[in-house]
Parts: C-alpha cells; sequence; structure tokens
C-alpha cells in the first residue's frame, strides 16, 4: 500500500471512523475492575488492621453497606463485596456503551 | 423505412414505457420514429395481459411520480381513465395479516403481548450489542430495528426477490433503500400519520395512486394508438437480428419478423431499449472483446406470474398482500380486482395474480403452466386466502430480465460497456434494461424524453437521470458510469478495502456521546445514591457522602440536594467522558500517522 492507492475521498475519510462500544465487553470488563478494586480495597484494610484511635477497621468504607446490603469490611465481607462491585460495575459498563452507542446513532442520523 | 418525409429517421428497439415515451416525444417534434417490439404486445414490464378479458397487471404498477412532467405526461393521455384508488397492502406472516404500512393496534394484536415484548427486547439488546461492522444488509437492518423485526419483516421477502441470502447483499444497498424509514418514523406515521406529508412523506406508505381503469398496459396501448394516428408505425413481433455499425455511427438495424422474414432499416439514430447484454451481441462489427465479455457478464432476475380466477366476488380487500412466510415460494400476490373494478369482466368472480420471483431456467421457470397453477392453488389456500375448489382457471405468464441484478463487478462491467456505446453518439441506451438500470416506470421515462431532445439538439446526459431529488444528491458523491438510480437493487457484500480496515483498527471516539454516557451515568448514580440513604433514614444518614458538597456547591443529602447533585454529577461526567475520548483519539492519532508514515503514505500530519 502507498499514498497512489488512496483517491481524494479516501484520503479524507482516514481516522474518520467512528468507534462502537461493545456493551457485553464493557459490561464483563467493568465488572472485573469493579469488584476486583472492592475486594482488593477491603482485604488490603484487613491486612492493615485498625489505624489511629480507632478499634474498627475501614470505618469509611463500611459505610458502603448503605447501598450493598450485607456488605462489611471483614473477610466475608471482601466476598460480598466481589460480587457487588461486579455486578454494579458491570451494569456500570452496560449503561455506558448502551447510552454511548446511541447517542453515536442519533449523532450519525 | 420512408426516410424523405423525416428530417430524422429514428429506429427504436422495444415497445415499453421508454421506447413509446421516446416515440411519441419525437412524433410530436416531427420525426417519424418507427418501433419494434418482440413481444406480442406493447407495454414491457407495464404491459396489462389479456386473458379472457380478465386483465392482469404484471407487478402492479402504481402511478404515482415526483417528476411534473411525467405526472402532465399521464394525465395528458389518459385524463378521463385514470382511477383514484385506496391502498391497502398486507404483510402475511405465520398465519397473520399486519396492516402495512404497520398499524399500532393491528401489529399488537397479532404478534400478542408476550412477543411484542420480546420484539423490544431484541431491540434494545440490538442496541445494547450492535453488530461492529454493517457490511451486510442483516447487520445493517438488525442494528436499527432488532433482530426480531428484521426476520418477520425484511429477510424472508428480500430473499425471495432477489434470490441472494441477507446476509451476502451489501449494507449500502439498505442504507439507501430503507434510509428514509427508521423507527422514529415508522411509530410517527402510525400516531400522527398527518405530520408526515410532502416529500417527507416515505414513498411506500403513500395511501392513494393514480391507476389506469383497465391497469397500466391502457397507457401504452394509447400511447400506440397515437403514434399510429401520426403515422408511426409499432411493429409487433418484430426482433433485433442486428444493429448496423459503420465507423463510429449507427446506420440500421435488420429487425426478424414472426414469420422470419427479415428486412433491414436505415437509421440516423437508433434509441434501445433493449437488454444492453442482447444489444451489444447483435452489434455488426461486433464490439471490442471486453465490451463484450463485460455485456455477458451482466445478470438479470426474472419474474413469473400465475394468474388465477376464482368463482367468487370478494376474496381479501388489498390491492396486493406481501407474502414474508419462508414456507411458501410466492412472493407477493395481487388482487386485481381491488386496483381497478373494470380489471375483471364477471362481477360474479375475482382474479390474484401469485407473483414469483426466478432465474430463467430455474426449476420452477421450467416448470409446465399447469403445475405452476396447481402449485399457486396450492400454496394460495395453504395461506387461507381462497378455496381452491373455486378456482375456475389460470394463466402463466412469465417476464425474463424483469430486474437487472447489481452483482459484484456490475458497476465495472457497464464501465466497459460504455466505453464502448459511448463513442457511438447516435445510439442512445434508455430504460430500465437499456441502461441495466432498475429504473421505475417514471424513471425510464425520464431517460426516453431526454434521448429524444438530444435528437433534436439537446445534450442531456441520460445516464445521470435521477427521480427522487435526495438519490440524486447522493449520486454526486459517486459519479462513476450507472452510478445513480442503483438505489433500488441490492449489491453482493464487497471486501472490504484498506481504507476501511484502517478506519476499523483505528475508530475514533465520539467525545460527545462518550461524555454524554459517562455524564448519564453518574448524574443517576449520584442521584440514585442520595435517595437511597434519603429512603432508609437515619439519624446521620449521608453525612459522608454530603462531603461531595465540597466539589458539588449546593449539593446535600436530601431530595433537593439529588437533583442538584444528578446536575452536577452529569456535567463531571460529560466533561471526564469528552477527556478521556479526545485523548484516546489524539493517542490514536499518534500511532495511525506513525504508522501511515512507516509505510510511505504519509508525509506530514494526518489531515
Amino acid at each position: 500500500m502507498n499514498k497512489e492507492h488512496f483517491s481524494e475521498d479516501e484520503w479524507k475519510a482516514i481516522g474518520q471512523a467512528i468507534a462502537r462500544l461493545r456493551a457485553s465487553v464493557m459490561a464483563v470488563t467493568f465488572g472485573i475492575v469493579g469488584g476486583l478494586m472492592l475486594f482488593v480495597a477491603t482485604t488490603w484494610l484487613l491486612i492493615l488492621g485498625p489505624t489511629g484511635d480507632s478499634e474498627h477497621v475501614g470505618p469509611t468504607l463500611g459505610l458502603l453497606a448503605n447501598f450493598f446490603p450485607g456488605y462489611s469490611v471483614s473477610w466475608s465481607g471482601a466476598v460480598v463485596g466481589l460480587f457487588y462491585g461486579a455486578l454494579s460495575g458491570a451494569v456500570s459498563g452496560f449503561v455506558l456503551a448502551f447510552v454511548y452507542n446511541l447517542i453515536v446513532v442519533f449523532r450519525k442520523r | 423505412m420512408n426516410s424523405t418525409d423525416s428530417k430524422v429517421r429514428c429506429v427504436i428497439i422495444g415497445g415499453g414505457p421508454a421506447g413509446l415515451t421516446a416515440a411519441l416525444e419525437l412524433s410530436r417534434a416531427g420525426v417519424e420514429p418507427i418501433v419494434f417490439e418482440m413481444d406480442k404486445q406493447v407495454g414491457g414490464i407495464s404491459r396489462t395481459v389479456d386473458y379472457k378479458g380478465y386483465r392482469f397487471d404484471i407487478g402492479g404498477h402504481r402511478f404515482f411520480t415526483k417528476v411534473d412532467r411525467v405526472h402532465s405526461w399521464w394525465m395528458d393521455i389518459l385524463s378521463d381513465e385514470f382511477l383514484v384508488r385506496p391502498r391497502l397492502s398486507r404483510i402475511y406472516y405465520q398465519g397473520k395479516f399486519f396492516d402495512y404500512p404497520l398499524k399500532p393496534k393491528n401489529a399488537l394484536l397479532n404478534v400478542g403481548l408476550m412477543e411484542a415484548i420480546l420484539v423490544g427486547l431484541s431491540y434494545l439488546k440490538a442496541q445494547a450489542f450492535p453488530y461492529r461492522e454493517e457490511k451486510n444488509l442483516e447487520q445493517w437492518v438488525t442494528n436499527r430495528f432488532g433482530k426480531r423485526l428484521f426476520t418477520m419483516f425484511f429477510k424472508t421477502y428480500t430473499e425471495k426477490v432477489w434470490g441472494m441470502k441477507c446476509t451476502e447483499i451489501g449494507a449500502d444497498w439498505a442504507a439507501q433503500r430503507i434510509k428514509n424509514l427508521n423507527l422514529g418514523k415508522a411509530a410517527l406515521s402510525m400516531l400522527a400519520p398527518k405530520l408526515l406529508t410532502g416529500k417527507n412523506q416515505i414513498t411506500t406508505l403513500i395511501e392513494e395512486f393514480y391507476y389506469p381503469r383497465l391497469g397500466p398496459g391502457q397507457m401504452w396501448e394509447r400511447v400506440t394508438d397515437m403514434l399510429e394516428e401520426r403515422g408511426c408505425p409499432v411493429r409487433l413481433e418484430h426482433r433485433v437480428k442486428t444493429i448496423h455499425r459503420d465507423g463510429e455511427q449507427v446506420i440500421g438495424v435488420t429487425v426478424v419478423d414472426g414469420d422470419g422474414n427479415e428486412e433491414r432499416f436505415d437509421a440516423d439514430h437508433v434509441i434501445s431499449t433493449m437488454p444492453i447484454k442482447d444489444l451489444l451481441n447483435v452489434m455488426d462489427p461486433a464490439p471490442p472483446v471486453d465490451a463484450l465479455e463485460a455485456a455477458n457478464r451482466l445478470r438479470y432476475r426474472d419474474f413469473l406470474t400465475v394468474g388465477l380466477v376464482i368463482d367468487s366476488p370478494e376474496l381479501f380487500p388489498d390491492n396486493w398482500i406481501y407474502i414474508h412466510s419462508p414456507d411458501v415460494k410466492v412472493g407477493r400476490i395481487q388482487n386485481f380486482g381491488n386496483w381497478s373494478p373494470y380489471m375483471i369482466p364477471d362481477k360474479s368472480t375475482s382474479c390474484i395474480g401469485l407473483e414469483y420471483f426466478v432465474q430463467e431456467g430455474d426449476e420452477l421457470w421450467t416448470a409446465d403452466d399447469e403445475a405452476l397453477i396447481e402449485l399457486g392453488k396450492k400454496e394460495t389456500a395453504k395461506l387461507g386466502l381462497i378455496d381452491p375448489d373455486k378456482v375456475i382457471d389460470g394463466v402463466v405468464i412469465r417476464m425474463p430480465k424483469a430486474y437487472p441484478v447489481y452483482d459484484h463487478g456490475y458497476k465495472e462491467n457497464i464501465d466497459s460497456i460504455r466505453g464502448y456505446t459511448d463513442k457511438i453518439p447516435n445510439l442512445h441506451l434508455i430504460g430500465r434494461n437499456g441502461q441495466h438500470r432498475y429504473n421505475n416506470q417514471d424513471h425510464s421515462m425520464v431517460t426516453a424524453m431526454y434521448a429524444a431532445e438530444n435528437i433534436l439538439g439537446a445534450n442531456h446526459d441520460v445516464w445521470d437521470v435521477n427521480v427522487e431529488e435526495e438519490y440524486h444528491e447522493e449520486a454526486h458523491a459517486e459519479k462513476g458510469h450507472g452510478a445513480s438510480g442503483e438505489r433500488l437493487v441490492p449489491q453482493r457484500v464487497r471486501e472490504a478495502s484498506p481504507i476501511e480496515i484502517l478506519n476499523d483498527a483505528f475508530a475514533k471516539y465520539d467525545p460527545v456521546a462518550l461524555g454524554g454516557a459517562l455524564g448519564t451515568m453518574l448524574g443517576f448514580v449520584v442521584f440514585l445514591a442520595t435517595a437511597g440513604l434519603l429512603l432508609k433514614g437515619g439519624e446521620d444518614a449521608g453525612a459522608t457522602l454530603a462531603l461531595l458538597g465540597n466539589y458539588f456547591p449546593g449539593y446535600n443529602v436530601t431530595w433537593a440536594g439529588s437533583l442538584v447533585g444528578a446536575l452536577w454529577g452529569s456535567i463531571f461526567g460529560y466533561i471526564i467522558g469528552f477527556v478521556i475520548a479526545v485523548g484516546i483519539n489524539v493517542t490514536v492519532s499518534i500511532h495511525l500517522g506513525k504508522l501511515l508514515r512507516r509505510l510511505g503514505v504519509l508525509d506530514g500530519p494526518i489531515g
């Protein structure tokens, strides 16, 4: 392939394509990242143990229990957090891709 | 041909709409053309076949055009003979009749609530999991309507008509053919049809149309009479054997009549509507080998109608029904009495036309008439449209080369052929088969009018005729031979070009779309988090979340604050998404530039 292979119109078209997002791939990716993030964040606090004057481990992260019933900063809570993180990540990834694709289609029209 | 009385001697090959229009236009200008038609009657595919007084319209021809000149022409010829007919057409699928255009109540009742939900889910799925590539018809339609709607209303019928799988038909065709129709417009036309008027109206949704009292053939029979009255003969059953050429001019035509007698006619101009493939094969001397081979590569889709006469005054209310069911071969059924009551001589009977899209020489094409009539009876009865015992007569009408096919390489073939024919200025190619373009009747007539005017001194490009303005605009984008007018015939999926591969690999993100998506999501998250805490209640509810107020002025964990938070979340999300997309795009452009420079294609920056 060299320069002579391109017409003027083709030349203008290079790099102008707009990517679409695959909702399934986004859901899986965000799900894995979300689940692992919450799992690692919880276990990291457990490994560090109580800090400062507090007797509790991870009091702030523990507030996530308001949104994720059953979650706590404990070893069992880390597994529950893995599940919730994965679930909320997957939903976020899916919605993000879905809305993105809708806007792209709308703007193309 | 007596040439002494005419300033110009003009031979017209073909007595269809294009040929007869050209003849009448020329005769009105004082030229006396002669028309040769191979068939026993005029009209081409727009003819009306008379069988024992029953009149069969081959394919169903609504007289609708956006070209004022053509409309005036029609009215001038048949004025009082035109009927204004209501249009009713339905789609038959899985034992149900769907109104076409679709109507919500009818569609919902037919598919049922569960199927309607599945259609909705299928649409959502297509939006969430779109095909990344839109190379073929299936991918293009599914991405816009969902798989279930594609299967119900696009797949089977398209495959019946074109004899190709939807995965083999290029997406370009769908983009042009169906571009005016999307779920939004379809919904609007169902709910508020009056909002869709004039040029914005989708062509297929027009509810009334003009129709000659005795079918479309009446138009061309009348034109033939007018020509004869003017002293311009229209000779039927005359096949063109040879077109004589001397250098860069055609000088005459030799025809063979039904009895095998040959006769030569000298000509200053030849207007041809015969299939290009046949035209090049009768040229003398023969065309260059490459042009002849290109002509012989052109393909056609053929068509046959099984006409049934039924001893029943009423069958169904439609003008025609699209048959989407895959379990029968028939593609469309015409009810001629509903096109015009004058098509039926005995009002206690009905006649219908079962249309089969075939390939010349295939199993259906070569089947004997009796077998085809039996097949027609069997299939119509299976669809529940008639009682087969009430069929009292039948006839089979075959129409070869009804549709020119735009297969892979078709454009190159036409270019090669035109490289030869364009050098012969007094040979004028017009009409559907004359140009190998899927022209409608009005489109063919415009090419004929232009050709006639060219003979009289004008300088029109007959290959640039395009009836619909929006298509005309598209034709400017791609101005190769035969580019315009290719909207109605599918093209095969083609291989991706290097540019398309590059674009696929280096596609950019739409910053507005990514910003919009992230903004929407973040706005919702903040709103839901706040609302969740408010619903849960408690003394210190949301004390930590309220710290967001440090970044979102006016935000707190209250109902009003939830809306403020949603707004701020949207704004932040939009900015973040936009910046991420721009960042990715810059990185992608740098990599693309590096690649192109490495390939020696690019000297400076892209763009």
